[in-house]
């Protein structure tokens, strides 16, 4: 350590390499401070702690033709309201405004919510549906893009070194309307709540918007990571929306978490409860009700 | 989507970085003014104070309540730039040049008590009183950006505060009563 401890507040990403440049200790990066305050509470802090909150660029959300780009010092509220996550990129808009309470949302931001890689991450399945690229700054001031998979990498574990920044987050555009996502969780409450578990889904319609052509469906809370769930997007893809699409897609989930978590104690519960999230799923994303299957999968 | 298979996307490009001074303060203290109420505070902070132990420790603004200090009360809710936030999960230093009401600053001018505290009190909304400058500074910050709330948006952006008295119905319709001037 050099004694260059304490606080930096940088404008700009080049005072953010240069306040790290040269220093042994620990770093941490600081936005709404809402997981920090909590982890640091009794114990030794950083040795530095630098507030991103002011970086330029930081707190914006920008639109343009191919993607929309995310400042990972944006907050849930922002994410919540904004126009275009809204109408195109549902599932983030819905996981955003599904974070904590006003009071949190008010303070939280994407990049904390990556960054803590907690299993209950609210925006990770969202952000991994959605094919979410992460912009990150390595300490020697190179930057990198990597795609959501190789960031975020364990419970609490990221790619990311000490002194490294995540400072964007990419969410490609495709034809709207034919992109549709959408996000459900369920907890002990109903606000405030830390999600037992979530689902996350983008599809992508034909041009008649009556058949699924792809699919994308994620699972939070599920696993340490956010969990891809190949069979359950197969019964999705190249199928007509109808009831019979439905019954297969919730039959797949609950036979995907009987995989991801066989034996636990929490299987029993999550496997039928990820079957009424299966269903305001499928309601969010086709604007259409649908029935509960009559017979329900047995554990396997 | 497969792997390998991403869409290109036009991001930053890798480049050199030019040493610059980056303005840094000692570990002990930092300088920060607050605007709390309307007024101007000049005073120290260390970098891992709360915004909230700094208002009633250092300013004796006592009518915010640190409960829970992990964000699920809301006892201690102010509003920071007219939005309500965890005064316990904001960092002091942080909230430098900012603007903070706290429940000290709803009251009117000439100090009598605003429509939506009287509404707590004729509505019986109030018990223990705890819960209940969260409570009003949550309310407060619902009605600045949505001053016609509907029930639900109300029970929605009240859902970060506790009341262990009063079960929540009589501090919704202490609201809604303001919500409905």
């Amino acid at each position: 350590m050099n004694g260059r401890t304490g606080v930096a507040r940088p404008r700009t990403v080049d005072e953010v390499t240069a306040a790290t440049r040269g220093l042994d200790g620990r770093i941490a990066y600081v936005a709404g401070a809402t997981d920090l305050i909590i982890a640091q509470d009794g114990i030794p802090w950083p040795d530095l702690v630098i507030d991103i909150t002011q970086v330029a660029g930081f707190n914006t959300v920008e639109v343009s033709r191919g993607f929309i780009r995310i400042g990972a010092a944006t907050t849930m509220t922002t994410l919540s309201n904004h126009k275009t996550i809204g109408t195109e990129m549902m599932a983030l808009a819905r996981a955003a405004a599904k974070v904590g309470s006003v009071q949190i949302r008010n303070r939280a931001t994407i990049g904390g919510n990556i960054a803590s890689a907690m299993p209950a991450g609210d925006l990770l399945p969202a952000l991994h549906c959605l094919g979410a690229r992460i912009g990150i700054l390595r300490r020697d001031g190179l930057h990198e893009t990597l795609g959501f998979e190789a960031v975020v990498v364990g419970r609490g574990e990221t790619c990311l070194g000490n002194g490294d920044l995540i400072t964007t987050i990419y969410l490609p555009r495709e034809t709207p309307k034919r992109r549709i996502s959408a996000f459900v969780k369920t907890g002990p409450r109903e606000v405030l709540t830390i999600a037992r578990l979530g689902v996350a889904a983008s599809i992508r319609l034909n041009p008649k918007l009556n058949r699924v052509e792809d699919a994308r469906v994620v699972a939070g809370a599920l696993a340490p990571v956010p969990l891809r769930m190949h069979q359950v997007e197969a019964t999705l893809r190249d199928r007509e929306i109808g009831q019979p699409l439905a019954d297969d897609f919730l039959f797949a989930l609950s036979q995907a978490v009987d995989a991801a978590i066989p034996g636990r104690h929490s299987q029993p519960y999550k496997r039928r409860a990820i079957t009424g999230l299966g269903l305001d799923l499928l309601q969010q994303l086709f604007n259409r009700e649908f029935d509960i299957p009559s017979v329900q999968a047995e554990p396997a | 989507m497969e792997k390998g298979k991403e869409p290109v996307m036009d991001c930053p490009e890798t480049r050199p970085i030019a040493p610059v001074v980056v303005r840094k303060s000692p570990a002990s203290t930092i300088p920060v003014v607050l605007h709390v109420n309307g007024q101007e505070h000049r005073i120290k902070v260390r970098r891992q104070d709360r915004l909230s132990s700094v208002l009633r420790d250092a300013l004796g603004l006592t009518g915010l309540k640190e409960g829970c200090l992990e964000g699920e009360c809301g006892a201690c809710t102010v509003l920071l730039d007219d939005m309500p936030v965890n005064a316990c999960l904001v960092l002091a230093f942080q909230a430098d040049a900012r603007k903070i009401t706290t429940v000290e600053g709803v009251e009117n001018a000439d100090g009598s008590l605003s429509p939506l505290q009287q509404a707590f009190l004729d509505r019986g909304a109030v018990q223990c009183g705890y819960c209940t400058p969260g409570m009003v500074m949550a309310a407060h910050g619902l009605l600045l950006q949505n001053p016609r709330p509907s029930e639900s948006e109300i029970r929605e952006g009240l859902g970060g505060n506790l009341c262990r008295c009063t079960g929540f119905q009589t501090i919704v319709e202490a609201v809604k009563t303001v919500a409905e001037l």
